[in-house]
């Protein structure tokens, strides 16, 4: 007995941990973390220093498949006016140094710190004029509302609306959205790396914009979200099944099995026992009512 | 003073005699004869839940601005039925349990009654005289999918409302008929403004009151047959061996009911299920990629992923692709599951009575033809994944859907045989499955070696409980004389006893 008592504990003590009442944040007020992240690139320095340390770092890590003026090769695209946006979410995304070019980069811990990202970003947009800046993502009344509402019409079609990302036809996969920053939403947004389309400020103005990243990151990312338990990744059914199946159900025909047989446990319900004498009143008697009992 | 008040009332409603008879019924104990219990007792956990969920639901499509807690949506347009589920969820203490409770308790449901369906096909459950019973269980399941999806459109989330939009075209794809229909149903095009309170009505009012009435034919039909048993132990086809409901089942029971709804509760505490907060207000315009329909209606779904894209010219009337896998699959499916303890009794012959049920082994063909079935229906179910599948494997998306089609053909074939092959091996091995027992090998002292079986592991002693016959008693009799007083034993019911 001792053990299913304890299992029963743990499981309260489970459930007390995942369904400890969150806070929902009424006003949807980002957090000072997220924040920060998002704004990073506009609080470093943009001086020929920092332009000398993204060449150096360009030169050593880009420059033989992009080649020494970033002006492409065989390997590698032209990134001559591309802006420093592009360059600034292929790198900080970890898409790039890439190791494989023939198939879809996936995100990774990036090679580079914040600041060397930012660096080398700049130091290629410096290289051409044309393209977008490194962009600051400025939340102040931004409205999550419009946000879900524009996501859900222009983002959730590839990345479903969770934002758990998914395999598109033709092995292409619209990558999650959890642990993204602003900046890399919005330089997404408006560059349009690889498959993705590009959605110019005509189809997602500024301000639905911002509104797209304080949903995306405070919304999708569900600290502000309100609960509910665990979220199985965001992929809905599918997931649901599998934990309905096999913990509810899976679950139950356990718990049927620890108290439904009385010494069954041997495999002995074949029958290879033989009747016990004392209730065989034989074939011949007629009583389809007659019931025996374990004593 | 509380006997004369229990003899007054039983004189005037006589539950004494009928209810006598019904606590000193014998069941057979097996842990696989509790599966359907999970199904029943999921079933109460979902009466008791979903009354608690319609006391808050609006069953009404009609547009309202959200001013509730949750940012995101606040000054959005959405459904009264969609609003009222997120105030249920976020504004009604322990709402949000109450619906992921009732959500999980439907996924257990089915999942059940699935499992419970297979016990009884794999052992030779359903033949005479069960077969009714068993038509009637297939209806139950029936009604419990399309409650199950009937329940989960009602929010008018962004993910369901495409499942309703999929309903819609496959109504229609209904040859000659299916236009009229959908739209019969849905009281004009999609989607309307009649398909909620509709859905509602049916959801929370006339299938559970048909699978209330139906799951009490199944119980009654239960107690008239008597539950079926394995052989062994002297259970034979014209008795039941086993415990009696008062007190072991009883007590068994009552704990199951506890413990079945623990795991509910446990599931929809700590585990999120259906978070329309983040699927938003359906809108036709709006789309998720990812969308499928909870896991009872997966097979449908993966049935019309794999679907090549097919369809029939008729002169003047086209049979659409959808037809085939939504239509005329569950179709087959059901109609043969109904139709399936006749077919089998056509083919062996045997239309005997059975009580004794069969272990799958000794019927290896069954069996194997079970087990190819069920793994088609399963490949069908996994291809309502595909693209999950090919997201978390990283594999191309057409590469994982070529791989249900042929799978789904293949995998029944490879399944036949080995299931037969293991069967027929089981059957011929004898002790097969039972635990091994060491033999000590002693050597005389002429050099002779003999061997002596030993425990099956140290100390064990087996609890052998032979089944004793007890007393028999003529109710009636036993009743007249003292019914308090009464011998200890079986009270046996004559046969025209009413």
């Amino acid at each position: 007995m001792a053990a299913p008592a304890g299992v029963v504990l743990l499981a309260l003590a489970l459930a007390a941990v995942f369904y400890a009442p969150r806070q929902v944040r009424a006003d949807g007020a980002p957090t000072a973390s997220l924040r920060s992240a998002a704004l990073v690139d506009a609080t470093l320095p943009n001086n020929a220093a920092a332009l000398a340390e993204g060449r150096t770092l360009f030169d050593e890590n880009c420059s033989s498949c992009h080649g020494t003026q970033a002006q492409g090769s065989a390997l590698a695209p032209n990134l001559r006016g591309l802006g420093s946006a592009t360059v600034d979410l292929w790198v900080s995304s970890g898409w790039m140094p890439l190791a494989n070019p023939g198939v879809q980069p996936a995100r990774k811990p990036s090679h580079f710190t914040p600041s060397q990202t930012v660096a080398i970003a700049r130091y290629v947009g410096s290289l051409a004029p044309g393209g977008l800046a490194i962009p600051t993502v400025d939340l102040k009344g931004s409205n999550p509302a419009e946000g879900f509402s524009v996501f859900a019409l222009n983002c959730a079609p590839c990345h479903t609306i969770t934002g758990a990302g998914d395999a598109l036809s033709g092995g292409i996969a619209a990558p999650p959205l959890h642990g993204v920053t602003g900046t890399q939403i919005e330089e997404a947004i408006r560059t349009g790396p690889g498959n993705m389309p590009r959605f110019s400020t005509f189809t997602v103005s500024k301000a639905q914009l911002a509104d797209v990243v304080d949903y995306v990151t405070h919304y999708i990312e569900h600290p502000d979200s309100p609960g509910g338990g665990l979220t199985l990744g965001g992929v809905g059914p599918v997931a649901e099944g599998f934990v309905g199946l096999f913990a509810g159900v899976g679950g139950c025909v356990l718990i049927a099995l620890w108290i439904g047989d009385r010494d069954e446990r041997d495999g002995d319900e074949g029958g290879s026992g033989p009747s016990h004498p004392g209730h065989d009143d034989g074939p011949g008697t007629e009583s389809p009512e007659r019931e025996v009992a374990h004593a | 003073m509380i006997d004369s008040l229990f003899s007054w009332i039983d004189d005037r409603v006589a539950l004494s005699r009928s209810g006598r008879h019904l606590l000193d019924k014998i069941f057979p104990d097996h842990w696989s004869f509790m599966i359907g219990e999970i199904a029943l007792y999921s079933f109460i956990v979902l009466l008791l839940t979903g009354v608690f969920l319609t006391l808050y639901f609006v069953p009404s499509s009609t547009p309202v601005v959200y001013h509730g807690i949750y940012a995101p949506l606040r000054g959005q347009t959405v459904s009264e039925a969609y609003d009222s589920t997120i105030n249920l969820s976020f504004a009604v203490r322990g709402g949000l349990l109450m619906r992921q409770m009732h959500h999980w308790a439907a996924n257990i449901f089915v999942g059940a009654i699935v499992v419970h369906m297979l016990r009884v096909f794999f052992t030779g459950g359903f033949r005479r005289p069960r077969e009714a019973n068993w038509m009637l269980g297939t209806t139950l399941l029936i009604l419990a999918i399309f409650n199950g999806f009937l329940g989960y459109s009602l929010p008018d989330d962004l993910i369901s409302g495409t499942g309703i939009r999929i309903a819609f075209s496959i109504m229609e794809s209904i040859p000659f008929v299916g236009t009229y229909l959908a739209y019969f149903l849905f009281g004009g095009s999609f989607p309307g403004t009649a398909i909620i309170p509709r859905f509602f009505i049916l959801h929370v009012l006339v299938l559970p009151l048909l699978i209330i009435g139906l799951l009490a034919g199944h119980l009654g039909m239960l107690v008239k047959h008597k539950h079926a048993q394995f052989p062994g132990k002297g259970a034979r086809d014209d008795n039941v061996v086993g415990s009696p409901l008062w007190p072991t089942y009883a007590a068994k029971a009552g704990g199951f009911f506890f413990l079945t709804t623990g795991v509910t509760a446990l599931l929809g505490a700590i585990v999120q299920i259906n978070p329309i907060w983040q699927y938003g207000q359906y809108y036709a315009y709006k789309v998720s990629y990812a969308v499928q329909p909870d896991w009872y209606m997966g097979w449908l779904d993966g049935a019309l992923r794999v679907m090549p894209a097919w369809e029939i010219n008729l002169p003047g009337h086209m049979i659409p692709n959808v037809f085939f896998p939504a239509v005329l699959l569950p179709g087959l499916t059901f109609n043969l599951i109904y139709a399936w303890p006749f077919i089998e009794a056509k083919l062996s012959g045997d239309t005997a009575e059975h009580h004794l049920l069969d272990r799958p082994r000794d019927k290896p063909l069954r069996t194997a033809l079970g087990a190819a079935v069920f793994a088609f229906y399963f490949v069908l179910f996994g291809a309502s994944a595909t693209d999950v599948l090919a997201n978390y494997l990283s594999i191309t998306l057409n590469v994982v859907l070529w791989s249900f089609r042929i799978l789904c053909i293949v995998v029944p074939i490879v399944v036949f045989p080995v299931a037969y092959k293991i069967c027929v091996e089981l059957r011929d091995t004898p002790g097969a499955g039972q635990r091994k027992r060491h033999n000590i090998i002693v050597r005389s002292a002429d050099g002779g070696y003999s061997t002596i079986a030993a425990d099956e592991y140290p100390g064990y002693v087996r609890p052998e409980l032979e089944p004793v016959a007890l007393d028999e008693v003529d109710l009636v009799a036993a009743m007249s004389a003292d019914a308090d007083q009464g011998p200890e034993g079986v009270y046996r019911i004559p046969r025209d006893y009413s």
